[in-house]
């Protein structure tokens, strides 16, 4: 975010949602206020996001009262520019809503409305200037899309989506645990800790499924996992092996699903969902795009999103894509830092380069020309 | 002659036992993965624990600090009832209208990744193990006998999602 003459740096993530805990008979969280709820067991959300796209605008109003209000920013729009990333092939009429709600109703000065994954590129293309093309993985919370980018442009007709994210995952891990050992179905808010410290992407996927089935010491994948209480923890750990168990405590055996879970981003027909997996889906993009792109896109896959930060996700697309791709091309994935706020990095370095004003629509300019001028700048 | 000769033969149990089960029809097959797979996409399984609670004034005190002033009256204004009838779009409603304004590829439908070239891989819908069986009745896949009647105690027949 940057202000008229100073630029104040600070990255605040705010969940995208109202949650109502089990024991709060009045009280909503909205946002980053449940960082003062106590007791996250059975927490029910209202996400304004459905498979990806914005469709609740009561609740994402909410959000973005308290995120713009003097809880979290303290925003003066009026004096604002704003970054806005909306996914890929973002509906008409969300696009127009967008508009009128920034401009109309919060009154920002001038906003950009944008991919994340446009953003990642950008940053991507000023570290790395002399890559011509990269191929972005956005590995996200509904979905997963593969974007080829060539000299900072997205080919949008090479563009593709997988329909797994990280909530499938959750909900099949919840699934799943509720079948075979403990009844997790309200717990999303919990299965989804379990799921991001124990899951991982297996590289030897029927290699680690052979190790899963021996007993005792053998089988070094099974965990044991302790369950938040929320009155003696408040967050669930592992359960380290020399332990004895205290009364109060809970534990998920995870076993096979601690790889079979993450497993369905490269095989999502393992659950019935008749589409590739990440990699297949990457060489297959790849592939779509003209001759003379596609080495440069094999030696430039970036990984970005929060599944990206599964340990063994970046190897296993580096070694799937490598057994898929010629010989004769290199193949190099990276994965940032941090794969999630990527593309608001790369945001903060658009907001400081020359040509920024050019790409941003101006309240002044809205209120002239109206939608037309957003359609003909922003590329969303 | 042959007919009669067929009805007193003897059989076995478990022969018997096969011919009086149900097996359910592709169709019935086809929507119950359409429902586990619409199961996978909810937000919520457990009730909304706030849902018979009427909230009297629906913003939360500390919003009212800083909306006091012109800001909040202006939100007033624009929050008609044309706002709303435009914003209550359901994630189909907004795939129907894609479908029907004819945009031309690429957009949202074209996007998708078409089906995996390879086959798919089978595993126990009961332990999560490759699996080498199906179900008779319903389809799903069994690495063991063991699973087999956990899986028929449990879902098969049973399950109604």
């Amino acid at each position: 975010m940057r202000d008229g003459k100073v630029a104040i740096i600070f990255k605040r993530l705010v969940p995208n949602c109202i949650m109502k805990a089990k024991n709060e008979r009045r009280k909503q969280y909205i946002g980053s206020q449940i960082d003062d709820c106590k007791d996250l067991s059975g927490i029910f959300y209202l996400l304004p996001f459905q498979k990806g796209y914005l469709v609740n605008w009561d609740v994402q109003r909410q959000v973005w009262e308290h995120t713009f209000g003097k809880d979290v920013m303290n925003l003066e729009p009026e004096d604002t520019n704003a970054i806005i990333a909306e996914p890929y092939f973002d509906f008409s009429s969300i696009q127009e809503a967008m508009n009128e709600i920034y401009f109309e109703e919060y009154n920002f000065k001038a906003i950009l409305r944008t991919n994340a994954g446009t953003l990642s590129a950008f940053k991507n293309r000023q570290e790395e200037p002399n890559q011509l093309c990269c191929l972005l993985v956005d590995c996200g919370y509904s979905f997963t899309h593969i974007a080829p980018y060539y000299n900072g442009k997205k080919v949008g007709s090479a563009i593709r989506r997988v329909n797994i994210g990280g909530k499938v995952l959750t909900n099949h891990l919840k699934e799943i645990i509720s079948y075979r050992q403990l009844h997790v179905m309200d717990e999303t808010y919990v299965m989804n800790q379990v799921k991001e410290d124990v899951c991982y992407v297996s590289l030897d996927f029927f290699g680690d499924m052979k190790i899963a089935k021996l007993k005792g010491q053998e089988n070094t994948i099974v965990r044991d996992y302790i369950l938040p209480d929320f009155s003696h923890s408040k967050r669930g750990y592992l359960k380290q092996d020399d332990t004895k168990l205290k009364p109060h405590e809970q534990t998920v055996r995870m076993n096979n699903e601690r790889f079979a879970v993450p497993e369905i981003l490269f095989h999502p027909s393992d659950i019935g969902i008749q589409e590739m997996g990440v990699s297949e889906a990457i060489v297959h993009v790849i592939n779509n795009c003209p001759t003379d792109m596609r080495p440069h896109l094999f030696k430039n896959i970036l990984l970005t999103g929060g599944n990206a930060m599964f340990p063994g996700f970046k190897e296993r697309v580096e070694s799937d894509v490598r057994s898929m791709a010629p010989a004769l091309y290199d193949v190099r994935v990276t994965k940032p830092v941090n794969p999630i706020t990527h593309a608001w990095e790369g945001g903060k370095l658009l907001s400081t380069s020359k040509n920024f004003s050019s790409l941003m629509v101006t309240r002044d300019e809205y209120n002239e020309h109206g939608h037309s001028i957003c359609w003909e700048k922003f590329d969303v | 002659m042959a007919v009669v000769q067929e009805q007193t033969k003897r059989e076995s149990g478990r022969i018997k036992d096969v011919n009086q089960k149900r097996v359910l029809d592709s169709y019935t097959r086809a929507k119950r993965l359409r429902k586990q797979l619409e199961a996978l996409e909810q937000d919520n399984f457990q009730e909304d624990p706030q849902a018979n609670l009427v909230i009297p004034n629906k913003r939360l005190p500390q919003f009212d600090s800083n909306e006091g002033s012109n800001p909040a009256k202006k939100k007033k204004k624009t929050r008609g009832d044309h706002f709303k009838q435009r914003f209550r779009k359901t994630f189909n409603m907004l795939v129907e209208e894609e479908q029907l304004s004819m945009q031309e590829p690429p957009n949202y439908l074209t996007a998708c990744i078409p089906p995996s070239k390879t086959p798919d891989r089978k595993f126990c819908a009961v332990c999560g193990f490759p699996s080498n069986y199906t179900c008779v009745s319903c389809g799903a896949r069994y690495c063991c006998v063991k699973c087999l009647g956990t899986h028929q105690d449990t879902r098969c027949l049973k399950w109604t999602v």
